[in-house]
């Protein structure tokens, strides 16, 4: 782990991430980590990941703290946040990145597979965002970034659920972008495409190399080259980006 | 306790959101018409004002007080009626009289607001949320 952008503003600002233990999450927190923030981590439920990141993390002196939240519990995103404040008094950096997949063809969707995914994806945004917004009004400042995907923007099939929830989020995204403004509170997404974790394995292994042949780049995308997007926006480099949604995905959507 | 007591840090909350000098703030004056606050800022006030004095302003609650026993009696169309006025009138009791305008738009309550209108929240919800804002 080492720092990415030399002076990048990052030092010393707190930062919080949902879903932090795996994946996207995880490599955004150690980048923001070792630029020097006070990261605190959002996970659900594997608790032996979160364990090993904070304890990875605080092996190379960095300052990670992991707390257990489900964001589709708006009372539990407002607790974890207040404990957030009680430790830091502020919040600088807020990366909403939990987030669930239930693909499945439309007429077989189970209501659980809907309602999880809106609840997780959407709703968790609006709940953890609704309580960190007031904190960066009252500072005149802050940087929110939304893990959104290719799929907000690019059809696929059996991602209808997905699909919305992430044009829901980019949508959100200029939104809010539009309504924080006058406070100095930047509003960006970043949108992934096909990304080699743990979450997208079943994604990539069934669409195999008709997919692979797709991505402009040839290859699929790592959590280190999204998480150095988020980083950037988060830092002073992308101080003048507001309100957009920042593909990472070489090329798959336009192919 | 009085909306005496509570006033000067309201007014230092008030200043500070709005950019304004302390002196500048009149107890009477009107947040939107005098000071230019946006919604933004009274989110930002409340937010501050619940840290500042550890209390929890439900969202809406002016409005839903000032309906309180009216129900649809308060408004018609977005406006309010005669008996919403009076009602909003009574409630709003800090508001000069000049300022209220018959068949004004519910969405324009927040134009009456006044740093006085704060400090009774404040007062009220120390107290436990219990007594009406009424002066």
């Amino acid at each position: 782990m080492g720092m990415i952008f030399r002076d990048s503003g990052i030092a010393g600002r707190t930062a919080i991430v949902t879903g932090g233990g795996r994946g996207i999450g995880r490599e955004i927190v150690k980048v923001l980590a070792a630029e020097g923030a006070d990261v605190t981590f959002f996970y659900l439920n594997n608790r032996g990941a979160a364990e090993a990141l904070q304890a990875e993390c605080g092996a190379s002196g960095f300052n990670v703290t992991a707390l257990p939240v489900d964001v589709r519990n708006a009372e539990d995103c407002g607790r974890a946040v207040e404990s957030v404040l009680g430790r830091t008094d502020r919040i600088d950096i807020l990366v909403n990145n939990a987030g669930v997949l239930r693909d499945n063809l439309l007429p077989a969707f189970t209501e659980d597979e809907i309602s999880d995914v809106l609840a997780t994806n959407v709703l968790g945004v609006f709940h953890i965002t609704g309580v960190v917004a007031p904190v960066m009004i009252r500072q005149r400042g802050g940087a929110i970034i939304n893990i959104s995907s290719v799929s907000g923007e690019k059809g696929g099939k059996g991602q209808t659920n997905y699909a919305a929830s992430k044009g829901a989020i980019n949508a959100f995204t200029r939104a809010l972008a539009v309504e924080l403004a006058p406070r100095k509170i930047r509003v960006n997404a970043v949108a992934p495409g096909l990304i080699d974790t743990d979450m997208s394995r079943e994604v990539r292994e069934l669409a195999g190399d008709q997919v692979l042949d797709r991505i402009l780049l040839g290859r699929y995308g790592t959590p280190a080259e999204v998480a150095s997007v988020v980083c950037f926006l988060a830092s002073r480099y992308g101080e003048y980006i507001n309100g957009e949604i920042i593909h990472v995905d070489g090329g798959f959507k336009m192919a | 306790m009085n909306t005496d007591t509570i006033y000067p840090k309201v007014r230092e909350i008030i200043a500070d959101v709005l950019a304004f000098e302390e002196s500048e703030i009149q107890r009477d004056g009107s947040l939107v018409d005098d000071y230019s606050a946006e919604s933004i800022d009274f989110l930002d006030l409340v937010y501050q004002l619940e840290r500042e004095f550890k209390i929890k302003v439900p969202r809406g609650m002016i409005e839903q007080e000032a309906r309180r026993g009216l129900s649809e009696d308060f408004e018609e169309h977005g406006r309010l009626t005669d008996k919403g006025l009076e009602h909003l009138k009574t409630y709003l009791s800090e508001v000069p009289e000049d300022r209220f305008t018959p068949r004004m738009q519910v969405s324009l309550i927040p134009t009456l607001f006044t740093p006085e209108t704060f400090c009774k929240i404040v007062l009220r919800e120390m107290e436990g949320g219990e007594q009406a804002a009424s002066g």
